[in-house]
């Protein structure tokens, strides 16, 4: 057994049981059976996880750490792109922090219209059944491996309720905090209503030069003809490592814009998993990832038509400079009966340096005939007709390199609808990219 | 007749390659402030390559001779170096670039160009005026300002905008590349319009042009035939009308001639 295994063991034996005992039981006996996932596992064969395993991990509590300086809500000095606004005061709804996992209401819970905000703790301390099918994992894959610690080991979490039309974002800061020698297990429950609209946007930023590992995982579940636009945005600094899976569950004609979003990150491994259960489910995800110094981001999503007439879209942008390395693996699957699913994936790619790396492997596994399911994945270097063009119109190189890397970017971001999120990102994008000196080894 | 003149671009004796094959040899060309020069030829006497070389692709190797650019070597400069002293290339194909935008690449080519100059950025309001001034000229539609640069415009379209970006630059010196062809008449008179309003005593262009149609409306001081990589003849303006009349082969069999 692995340091890391035996660390989260000792974690589950020290805990108190509470109502989600007999979920967290099986959850945990079926993690310590699988152990951790490692490059053998399908979804996992290229991010090695071997010093991960080696270390050992003590409980991220939900109490300011000592960096977070006697402040409240954490506003302390944050790391990487943490100090990213993503949305304009006044123009959100209500941002809520939180620390470890654990969310910060407080006696001034937020209320906003058409959204019901709880802490998941206080939920099933009143009905442990109320949530339960949101825990009950669906199967012992290994790109849900980390689900099952996360169900035996959270503290806390956000259930969030959407029962109305909402106009402007929720912002959800997660904030990690603390050694590197924690591990913390923020969960969110995203639960829409037929009918319901809303935007969430989810927001990992760190604090301090370490930070707990961070195994999050977030299930959204949509009802007849819900619509959401979830954003989850990776700001977290170098040393970080982040362990985050999705799970989106879609009725009949529900939309899902989904935007994932690797700015930071030592280590991140970012997984989206959808399953379009009735005709006329839609899911958009778009993924912006970025790659720099030595930084790691495989992101995995397995869409499952299972149901005639839905439809998913792909759309993935990688970046990678310095020696880093960005992994983009998408798989579309069509159940039996899915008649009529239709299915594009497009990943592209762009090397900035020549020790980066970028894997991308779109998949398809059809067991329906009438399907329309498309794909393409291109990794390359500058375009360099473009270089010239710029060049020849007395640009300096670093910013015609940069402009061409922007413009790279640009099919992820013109599909935000929250404007100044994606002024927040884009910016954050321009201080990250325009790296001259990166660009300028390059050539 | 003794007149001063200035020389503005000299080559010399050049020959370049690209991928191993040379498709320059030995290119000489005189080219003074104030003068509209043409290069004809057929296809593949490097007519293109002659254009790129100027504007210093790197694809280009150049292999012997030497070109000279208000008595600068020009052949020593990089490629954004040569536009922001003054040359400016007009593109065969101008390329799409989704994502960036028109008008941000066209203030970031002037500001380049002015700073070079010692001159301060360019505000922000005189050049939008001047971007629709310039625009109305051209008779180009609105919508260019908030598109990508060349993305989704037609042909004409991307000519069109390439004498504008020629037009906001005020180059001394235009190598128009083949920015005639794939016109219709409207929108070739336009082009001439563009072209014609930036002849001026200080400045030269050179007309790169397979056709002699674009000729009857910018009308040239010189008119050189290319063929294999060569200048094989120089004239005044009836050249390109007897080129026309009596076609590439009658240049290319006076030569071996």
């Amino acid at each position: 057994m692995s340091a890391a295994l035996r660390s989260f063991e000792t974690q589950w034996r020290a805990r108190t049981p509470d109502a989600l005992q007999p979920i967290r039981e099986q959850a945990m006996q079926r993690f310590l059976k699988l152990g951790l996932p490692s490059p053998r596992d399908e979804t996992w064969r290229y991010t090695d996880l071997r010093s991960l395993a080696a270390s050992s991990y003590g409980e991220a509590g939900c109490a300011a750490q000592p960096s977070d300086a006697g402040t409240e809500a954490g506003a302390g000095a944050t790391s990487g792109h943490a100090a990213l606004t993503l949305v304009d005061a006044g123009q959100h709804a209500a941002t809520i922090t939180m620390r470890n996992g654990c969310p910060l209401l407080g006696a001034d819970l937020p209320e906003i219209n058409g959204i019901e905000i709880n802490s998941i703790k206080e939920l099933y301390k009143q009905d442990p059944s109320y949530l339960r099918r949101f825990f009950e994992s669906a199967s012992d894959a290994d790109q849900r491996r980390w689900v099952l610690l996360n169900t035996a080991l959270f503290i806390d979490g956000l259930y969030l309720k959407i029962t109305g039309a909402v106009a402007t974002p929720l912002v959800i800061r997660h904030l990690s905090q603390g050694g590197a020698a924690q591990a913390a297990h923020p969960r969110i429950i995203i639960d829409a209503s037929p009918g319901a609209s809303a935007t969430i946007i989810e927001h990992h930023v760190s604090e301090g030069d370490s930070a707990p590992l961070s195994n999050s995982n977030t299930h959204i579940a949509l009802g007849k003809a819900a619509q959401l636009e979830h954003y989850r945005v990776y700001a977290t600094g170098a040393g970080a490592t982040h362990l985050d899976s999705l799970d989106i569950h879609q009725s009949q004609d529900s939309q899902c814009r989904q935007f994932t979003i690797a700015l930071g990150g030592g280590l991140v491994r970012s997984s989206l998993e959808a399953r379009l259960n009735q005709p006329g489910a839609s899911l958009e995800s778009y993924s912006l990832l970025v790659g720099h110094e030595e930084r790691h981001v495989d992101c995995v999503n397995i869409v499952t038509h299972a149901a005639p007439n839905t439809r998913s879209r792909q759309t993935a942008r990688a970046i990678a400079s310095d020696v880093s390395r960005v992994i983009f693996n998408s798989k579309v699957i069509v159940n039996a009966g899915a008649n009529g699913s239709d299915s594009k994936q497009s990943c592209r790619g762009l090397l900035l340096s020549p020790s980066a790396e970028i894997d991308t492997r779109p998949q398809l596994e059809i067991h329906a005939d009438e399907v329309k399911c498309a794909h393409g994945a291109t990794t390359g270097r500058l375009d360099p007709d473009m270089l010239f063009y710029l060049l020849s119109r007395g640009l300096d190189r670093e910013t015609a390199q940069s402009l061409l890397v922007f413009a790279f970017l640009a099919d992820v971001l013109t599909g935000m609808s929250v404007s100044s999120a994606r002024a927040a990102i884009e910016n954050a994008l321009i201080s990250q990219l325009p790296d001259s000196q990166i660009l300028r080894n390059f050539r | 007749m003794l007149e001063e003149r200035t020389i503005l671009l000299e080559i010399s004796d050049l020959t370049a390659r690209v991928a191993g094959k040379e498709i320059l040899n030995g290119v000489n060309l005189t080219v003074n402030a104030g003068e509209v020069h043409a290069i004809m030829g057929p296809n593949g006497s490097g007519k293109s390559t002659l254009a790129q070389v100027l504007a210093g692709r790197e694809d280009y190797e150049v292999t012997h001779g030497s070109v000279t650019f208000e008595g600068r070597d020009l052949l020593a400069m990089r490629a954004e170096e040569r536009a922001r002293a003054g040359l400016f290339l007009g593109f065969q194909y101008p390329v799409e670039i989704p994502g960036v935008n028109n008008v941000y690449l066209l203030k970031a080519a002037l500001n380049a160009k002015r700073k070079a100059a010692g001159e301060p950025e360019v505000d922000a309001y005189d050049f939008l005026a001047l971007i629709r001034q310039k625009m109305k000229f051209m008779q180009m539609s609105e919508t260019f300002l908030t598109r990508g640069v060349n993305e989704g415009f037609s042909g004409g379209e991307k000519k069109r905008n390439e004498v504008l970006q020629m037009l906001v630059l005020e180059p001394k010196l235009a190598i128009l590349d083949e920015t005639d062809s794939g016109l219709d008449i409207d929108a070739l008179k336009v082009v001439s319009k563009g072209v014609n309003s930036l002849r001026d005593p200080k400045r030269a262009v050179v007309l790169v042009t397979h056709y002699q149609r674009l000729l009857d409306y910018v009308i040239p001081d010189q008119v050189h035939v290319l063929s294999g990589g060569r200048i094989v003849k120089s004239g005044d303006k009836s050249l390109a009308q007897e080129l026309e009349r009596r076609g590439y082969d009658w240049v290319m069999g006076a030569e071996v001639a």
